[in-house]
């Protein structure tokens, strides 16, 4: 793989990550709700859009919207038994919503097609990616670069809007603790299941970028360790910080595949490198979590 | 698959569990977070002992005790070097940095011993057949080592004066601290018995079955379920939350809904309407949600208020 080629990847897993990181700050920065299983909107988003386009053979965008709205009725699903409960549940619901769907998609092939697309724990391949008829195998990566970047403009000018908006106000005044945000007369619940069902879009469009750039898709790609990365990009980056979300997802994704070519350099084993490499994630949580609570580029706060 | 051999299969999961939901309960209620990193070191403890067991060549009785007494002890360290610092701070932040803890563990034990299954080397026992049910020898001694630990447990807590003073800090920190009990020594011997506990619960699942740097994570969720379906912080709803979650998952695979709904006339179901077995894991998940949904405080309740 040329210098260029690999350049051009890391941007997009940059772009991609950008958005999962900038969903899950909208809930956990912003919000304070502990999302452990951002994993299972990115899943729902990439399966979805994978079946309207490769089985119903429809449009991209309709994929990529499909993928959203799925993910985002997931997000409101989930948040209805949730969003009376203390945020320690969360982490433990939200988590095991993301499992239940990577376990939906790993025992159902039928949802895929079944027959000519396989599915299940083999996968689904064969992921028609965009325009892609239209540009060489060299040219093609720089062009979905630009759909990438597109979409992360898009969730960073919706996300912050949202959160300069008096909405944003709110949620940070329940992640402060109940008592100011119900004192003002607020329905705590409805805001925490429209956060969810947003940072759920947004999630799903990740999903979605992810399979059409791919073009491979199984259930092994979606386990909690993806949803772990993007917890490091929140909180090294700057939990309730837009840019930090996103400068923390470039921070990590090239930190994760860089360090990919050790093994040309170094005598490890793969297994190993890539075990060492979440040590480092782990550790980085921790330190972040005692050392640099407020992550890279810190939260702004504004006085009224 | 007979009736009793489901009930044994349950009472055998539910003695694992329970030596696992125990620990995460009481450093729930005495640290006040939900720690993500309570399996993880249950799988150190595993790893530890696979390396005194196999690599040392000691027994694995022995191995086992000493693997779970370390375990406690790096659990110890631990959390001087990281939650100490974060007494003050929120649940959350706290459950957060376990979450880094969790991560770092794991992949700490998968970078020394690799990723694929292992066994301790210990004699395979012949099963004892009986015409209802067959049990192994192992699975007896799980369900006795379990119900030891629960009786061990309850001595602690009612009969010394460890255990008075960990009641008293659950109850309330600051009184608890205002009459002179050194809290942090508490929290302390609080982090040797949870992990110690739990290490002992990892090793049995790992002689049960095989051992995988993953397995932690396997048991996350049904650990975490059995204790909030105990009520946070009570430690004999962790037991009972551990036996219904190991009926739960031994007999949801075996009832047919279609007839328990009564459903199978409207739609014609023939073969009856079971729970596929890769829905095994989702099992617990579900039932997670469902007792949320239900009663957020867990069959139990919680046994302080706010």
């Amino acid at each position: 793989m040329g210098i260029i080629n690999f350049l051009v990847y890391l941007a997009i897993m940059m772009a991609i990550y950008g958005i999962l990181s900038l969903s899950l700050n909208l809930q956990y920065g912003f919000t304070g709700l502990a999302n452990f299983g951002q994993v299972g909107f990115f899943c729902l988003g990439a399966y979805t859009s994978t079946i309207i386009v490769l089985v119903f053979k429809l449009p991209f965008i309709l994929g990529l919207l499909g993928g959203m709205l799925a993910s985002t009725l997931f997000g409101y699903i989930i948040a209805i038994p949730t969003a009376d409960l203390k945020e320690d549940y969360w982490a433990i619901v939200t988590l095991a919503a993301a499992e239940i769907i990577r376990i939906f998609f790993l025992n159902e092939s039928w949802v895929v097609g079944g027959g000519p697309y396989v599915g299940g724990a083999f996968g689904v391949g064969g992921i028609p990616q965009p325009l892609r008829s239209l540009f060489s195998a060299y040219t093609y990566p720089f062009f979905y670069l630009g759909i990438a970047l597109l979409c992360l403009l898009v969730a960073y000018l919706v996300i912050n809007s949202v959160t300069r908006s008096p909405f944003g106000r709110v949620i940070k005044s329940i992640r402060e603790g109940d008592n100011l945000a119900q004192a003002m007369g607020k329905d705590i619940r409805k805001f925490r299941i429209k956060v969810m069902a947003l940072g759920g879009a947004f999630g799903g469009l990740a999903g979605c970028l992810w399979a059409h750039y791919h073009g491979f898709i199984s259930p092994e790609q979606f386990l909690p360790l993806e949803t772990f990365l993007v917890w490091a990009m929140v909180i090294v980056g700057g939990k309730g910080n837009n840019k930090g979300a996103i400068l923390g997802a470039v921070i990590i994704m090239a930190f994760y595949n860089s360090t990919r070519f050790l093994k040309d350099y170094i005598p490890i084993e793969e297994v190993t490198l890539a075990s060492l490499r979440m040590v480092v994630i782990g550790v980085l949580i921790v330190a972040a979590m005692l050392f640099m609570k407020e992550g890279l580029i810190k939260e702004k706060k504004t006085i009224y | 698959m007979s009736f009793t051999q489901i009930i044994i299969n349950s009472i055998v999961r539910a003695s694992e569990l329970a030596l696992l939901s125990l620990g995460l309960t009481i450093v729930y209620d005495i640290l006040g977070f939900a720690n993500f990193a309570h399996t993880e070191f249950a799988v150190v403890g595993v790893y530890l002992a696979l390396f005194l067991n196999v690599s040392l060549g000691l027994g694995i009785v022995p191995a086992a005790i000493i693997a779970s007494v370390l375990t406690g002890i790096i659990a110890i360290f631990i959390d001087r070097g990281v939650f100490k610092k974060m007494r003050s701070s929120g649940g959350i932040i706290v459950m957060v940095t376990s979450l880094g803890v969790a991560i770092a563990l794991r992949n700490t034990v998968r970078a020394i011993w690799g990723a694929s299954a292992r066994n301790y080397s210990v004699a395979l026992e012949k099963p004892i057949i009986t015409p209802y049910f067959r049990i192994t020898p192992l699975q007896i001694w799980i369900i006795v080592i379990g119900l030891a630990a629960m009786f061990l447990f309850h001595l602690l807590l009612h009969y010394t004066k460890l255990g008075k003073a960990m009641r008293a800090v659950s109850d309330d920190p600051e009184l608890a601290q205002a009459s002179g009990i050194a809290t942090e020594s508490i929290i302390t011997y609080v982090w040797f018995i949870a992990i110690g506990f739990a290490s002992v619960g990892g090793i049995l699942i790992g002689m049960e079955t095989y051992i995988l740097p993953y397995m932690g994570f396997a048991i996350i969720v049904p650990v975490f379920c059995a204790t909030i379906m105990g009520g946070i912080g009570n430690p004999y709803g962790a037991m009972l939350g551990a036996l219904v979650l190991g009926f739960a998952e031994n007999f949801g695979l075996y009832i047919n809904f279609g007839q328990v709904l009564g459903i199978e006339k409207i739609f014609h179901i023939s073969k009856g309407l079971f729970i596929p077995t890769g829905y095994k894991p989702a099992i617990s998940f579900v039932i997670l949600i469902l007792v949320l949904l239900v009663r957020p405080r867990g069959i139990l309740g919680k046994k302080k208020a706010g």
